[in-house]
């Protein structure tokens, strides 16, 4: 080899070695919050906040104020944007990679101009309805990245910014005519309730209500019916931690899929709330479980609509939402929207949004905020359709994992509602 | 002697040019290796689609926006299009700009629902849609699901995406106050099976329900299918096909008169016609108070209320959503964010007060749940006719391959058809009249789809140029039958009531009264060489042993809209209006009716 050629491979030798040593530089010094899209200084921060659907009429209440009180980060102005999503969408959105988050090797920086633009839509943070949807999104990415994407501590952690749990909601005339004649409500009566074959005459109810009907979120639009189905599961078995074993046990889904077949609407075309609980009235659900805050908000519509005072109880066991704020901490968003959702976490965590989202019905995250320390707080407001400030049980089902969640939807989807 | 050294002939390069000619071979390899991918693809693509489902001729039009768009498009029911083009038009008059600038606007399209389904699937040219109920959401998520199904242990993906409802009303049988009492309202609770029994014992009472294109028509055909099991729920692909239930439902379906399209249809006959059309049919609630309000107001409508009955096992809603798309690229371009956003404001609009009680006049429930239904003001409040307190009980919305399955076994239970296809192939329908009309009478072909259904064809130019009797549906009879359309020309004069008389009389002489019998003529002008007057006609059904209703269509200006007028008064059907755009739309509505 002549001086020439040396000359020539140890030019291309030391670029090479300067752009490995650059990039292994770069992996070793990454802090996650400072690892955003390098963009210049714009005149108005934008984020946006996925948020689940129980608590996104606070949080939006809660936005449109933030933005109107001109708080900013490091002098630029914050405008919060909240995007109203399922728990169980969002996951699958995040599941599919549906908003375009990078591969573990790409980097913002190396992205076309609109290749970027894209990532302008890229959520900031999300709020979901569950903690453990959180872990199921993150283990998502830890597959296709090597890494979480979602902290669960640091600055950047998720935090709760409400609290609430699924209790029982009925119409007054159908809940007392069960009590009467089944005893205490419980999954247990439902399923009762549910398998008999003559419907409410046999129920002691009249023969113009028709058939028992179960009100129940559809567990393909809504986390809450996954949920109510767990939660179900917990009682059949008398624990709180439900596996993938107890699930598929074909007595326990004989069980359930009697209870189910009370369900009004098996075409999917509905998610099936407290509001359509109360939209439709006795007509479409005689009672069922529901989220606390989405029937507290409902009740004045169902009192209004039908006329009849609805009656709550709450179950043995109980499944707690606490509506995590979560921040994204991969690149495509900037350190400038990271901070900027924090400073709306902040906000919502505040005394005074706390004080508000007892309006919604949602318990405060922040200890500070007792459930009635609002005159407005629908606690307060609807005692005597029996809701209590302490839940008097305390056994709360333990978050269930993917499989669970998995096994249960196929089970619904192949056997309740093909 | 030369002693230069000789110049080398190098029969190889060196290895430095190796790697040159290398690189550059590597490259040109790529490059290659891309374009075939892409040709590959391209072929791929054009000889088996790219997964979403064929679009049909006209809907291959390739619907685009701008990036930064803020103008939503809503596909809207029939039954509900008036009443929001009402309230679209007060949103856009409100000039709403988007945080970009760009002015927020609503458009409407009116869309039966199973169209919009259809549509939703591949690239519409809508990014909202409102459909009857939200049955049909469900429908789209279904087909969606299928056509792209989710990775093993992964969620699928949903076509719709966030909604709302706006008004809801519950489906009802509306019924003449007179006709209701003799039924034994309001004493005694009254439902399908009571309405059924009475249509199959007495021949001459009228009832009729929608097709099933929409959510009305649907209701009523699975409420029959409940009534022929005997249960409320818990109906399954097994219960429906039952060869019991196949039968009360078939027994049940040869007592409607006829099928339609819809609401406005029916009320617009009923105030045409009044008692003679229809003793009782189904509807949504709003229907019956539209109606009664009307009269109340001293509009020409005959002077009798209607009430609504509330189907004693049960009935179902119309919930009127209003739902967005996730329209994510894959067959043209994505939902933008000013769209999102337009979305949003707009709903807020129709959840405003202003805009709730606006739907409460029209005699819709508003979802706003502080509304009280009973108010002073209300067209609740102090009625009989309709009772905010019911109904008491819903039917189970079975899943969708069983409402499948029922709309499948429908189509051979349903009431048989006979329908004469009237069709003009004179000098004028030369060009694109003629390449419209075959179009439109393949559509309607399409459309016909019972096993006991047969269509004939009389093809008229200087008289009868071409009869074609009826035959049935089956492979064959369609075939021939789109043959037949596909070698018509235009030539020679109009001689439209020669050949109304031919058909009707055929189907005079077959006599099956089992059946519809019916006739669909379309001509684009004047009547100039029947022997026959409309005064014949007059006679032959006069003289009828079977009940033929006819339709007619006036296409395009110079058609004789008077004397199709005559002819639809005397078969005791419809007069409407077409143009090249929307003839085959009319000929696909007419086939609902059979």
């Amino acid at each position: 080899m002549n001086r020439t050629r040396l000359l020539f491979v140890a030019i291309i030798s030391v670029a090479v070695l300067l752009v490995i040593g650059t990039l292994v530089w770069g992996a070793l010094t990454r802090d996650p919050a400072n690892n955003g899209l390098t963009v210049p200084r714009p005149e108005r921060l934008q984020i946006r906040v996925i948020t689940a659907l129980p608590v996104e009429p606070w949080a939006r209440a809660a936005a449109d104020e933030f933005n109107a009180g001109e708080h900013a980060v490091d002098g630029v102005p914050i405008d919060v944007e909240i995007i109203a999503m399922d728990g169980l969408t969002a996951l699958g959105k995040w599941d599919r990679n549906d908003f375009a988050a990078l591969p573990a090797e790409v980097r913002p920086d190396d992205l076309t101009a609109e290749e970027q633009a894209v990532l302008d839509h890229f959520p900031t943070a999300w709020i979901p309805d569950s903690r453990y949807l959180v872990e199921l999104a993150n283990a998502s990415y830890k597959e296709r990245l090597g890494r979480d994407v979602f902290l669960s501590d640091g600055q950047y952690r998720a935090r709760p910014v409400a609290v609430s749990l699924f209790a029982w909601g009925f119409y007054n005339s159908r809940g007392k005519a069960l009590q009467e004649n089944l005893g205490e409500i419980s999954w247990s009566t439902m399923h009762d309730a549910a398998i008999a074959p003559a419907g409410w005459p046999e129920l002691g109810g009249e023969a113009a209500w028709g058939f028992f009907k179960l009100a129940i979120p559809d567990p393909r639009k809504n986390v809450g019916g996954l949920a109510t189905m767990i939660a179900a599961a917990g009682e059949y078995y008398n624990r709180t931690n439900i596996s993938v074993e107890d699930v598929t046990e074909p007595e326990f889904q004989t069980w359930l899929a009697e209870l189910m077949s009370a369900a009004t609407d098996l075409s999917g075309g509905s998610a099936y709330t407290a509001e359509d609980f109360a939209l439709f009235g006795y007509t479409a659900g005689d009672g069922g479980q529901f989220l606390e805050s989405d029937l507290l908000q409902n009740l004045q519509g169902i009192l209004t609509r039908w006329e009849e005072s609805p009656i709550i109880h709450y179950p043995k066991f109980i499944t707690w939402f606490d509506f995590p704020f979560t921040v994204w901490v991969g690149p495509e968003t900037s350190a400038l929207q990271k901070n900027a959702a924090l400073a709306f976490q902040r906000f919502l965590l505040s005394e005074a949004q706390q004080r508000k989202a007892l309006s919604f019905g949602l318990r405060p995250a922040n200890p500070n905020v007792p459930v009635d320390a609002s005159d407005d707080s629908l606690f307060v407001r609807w005692q005597e359709q029996g809701v209590q400030d302490v839940v008097p049980r305390t056994t709360a089902m333990r978050s269930p994992n993917r499989n669970v969640l998995l096994a249960l939807l196929r089970w619904y989807e192949l056997n309740v509602a093909p | 002697m030369n002693t230069s050294p000789k110049p080398k002939h190098r029969r190889f390069p060196a290895r430095g040019q190796f790697l040159i000619i290398g690189i550059v071979v590597f490259l040109l390899l790529c490059a290659c290796a891309t374009t075939t991918a892409r040709v590959g693809q391209w072929l791929v693509n054009s000889l088996v689609g790219d997964g979403l489902p064929a679009a049909h001729d006209d809907e291959t039009a390739f619907f685009t926006w701008a990036a930064n768009s803020s103008e939503l498009t809503v596909a809207v029911s029939p039954v509900m299009a008036e009443t929001l083009l009402a309230q679209a038009q007060a949103f856009n008059s409100r000039g709403l700009t988007t945080a970009d600038g760009e002015r927020m606007r609503v458009e409407l399209v009116t869309m039966p629902p199973q169209e919009m389904v259809a549509r939703a699937l591949q690239q519409p040219n809508f990014q909202a849609l409102a459909p009857d109920s939200s049955l049909w959401l469900g429908r789209i998520d279904q087909r969606w699901a299928e056509l792209f199904p989710a990775a093993e242990g992964s969620l699928a993906a949903r076509r719709v995406g966030e909604s709302t409802r706006y008004a809801v009303s519950p489906i009802v049988i509306a019924a003449w106050e007179d006709a209701a009492r003799q039924l034994g309202w309001p004493e005694q609770p009254i439902g399908w099976q009571e309405i059924q029994a009475r249509a199959t014992a007495d021949a001459n009472f009228k009832w009729n329900h929608p097709s099933t294109e929409n959510a009305v028509g649907m209701l009523a055909t699975l409420a029959e299918f409940y009534a022929g099991a005997g249960i409320t729920r818990g109906l399954t692909e097994e219960i429906a096909t039952r060869q019991a239930v196949l039968e009360y439902v078939r027994d049940v379906e040869a007592t409607v008169r006829f099928y339609g399209e819809g609401d406005q249809a029916i009320v617009q006959r009923l105030a045409d016609e009044g008692r003679n059309f229809l003793d009782v049919f189904v509807t949504q609630e709003q229907t019956v108070i539209a109606w009664n309000q009307n009269q109340d107001s001293g509009q020409t409508l005959p002077a009798e209320r209607l009430v609504a009955i509330y189907p004693k096992e049960g009935t179902l809603w119309a919930d009127h959503p209003l739902a967005l798309l996730e329209l994510d690229g894959r067959a043209g371009p994505a939902l933008t964010a000013n769209q999102r956003r337009a979305y949003r404001a707009f709903t807020e609009f129709l959840l405003d007060d202003e805009s709730q009680l606006a739907l409460l006049q029209a005699g819709y429930r508003p979802a706003d749940l502080t509304i009280d239904l009973n108010a002073a003001h209300s067209p609740f409040a102090n009625s009989e006719a309709v009772d905010a307190h019911q109904p008491q009980t819903v039917l189970q919305i079975p899943s969708t391959p069983v409402v499948d399955v029922v709309l499948n076994v429908w189509r051979y239970t349903k009431r048989p058809t006979n329908v004469y296809l009237v069709v003009d192939t004179s000098e004028s329908m030369e060009g694109d009249k003629l390449r419209r009309t075959k179009a439109a009478l393949q559509s309607f072909i399409a459309q016909i789809q019972g096993d006991r259904d047969r269509i004939g064809l009389v093809e008229f130019g200087s008289g009868v140029k071409h009869f074609d009797s009826l035959q049935f549906m089956d492979n064959d009879g369609r075939s021939q039958l789109l043959q037949v359309i596909e070698r018509m020309q235009a030539n020679g004069y109009t001689t439209l009531v020669d050949a109304v008389r031919t058909a009707y009389l055929d189907l005079q002489s077959i006599a099956d009264a089992d059946a519809i019998n019916a006739i669909v003529v379309m001509t684009d002008g004047q009547e100039n060489d029947s022997h026959y007057k409309p005064r014949d006609l007059q006679l032959a059904v006069r003289d009828a042993q079977v009940p033929v209703v006819i339709f007619t269509i006036a296409f395009g200006r110079d058609a004789d809209r008077s004397l199709l007028e005559e002819i639809a008064r005397i078969g005791g059907g419809q007069f409407r209006r077409a143009d090249e755009t929307d003839i085959e739309e009319l000929y696909r509505i007419i086939s609902t009716y059979f």
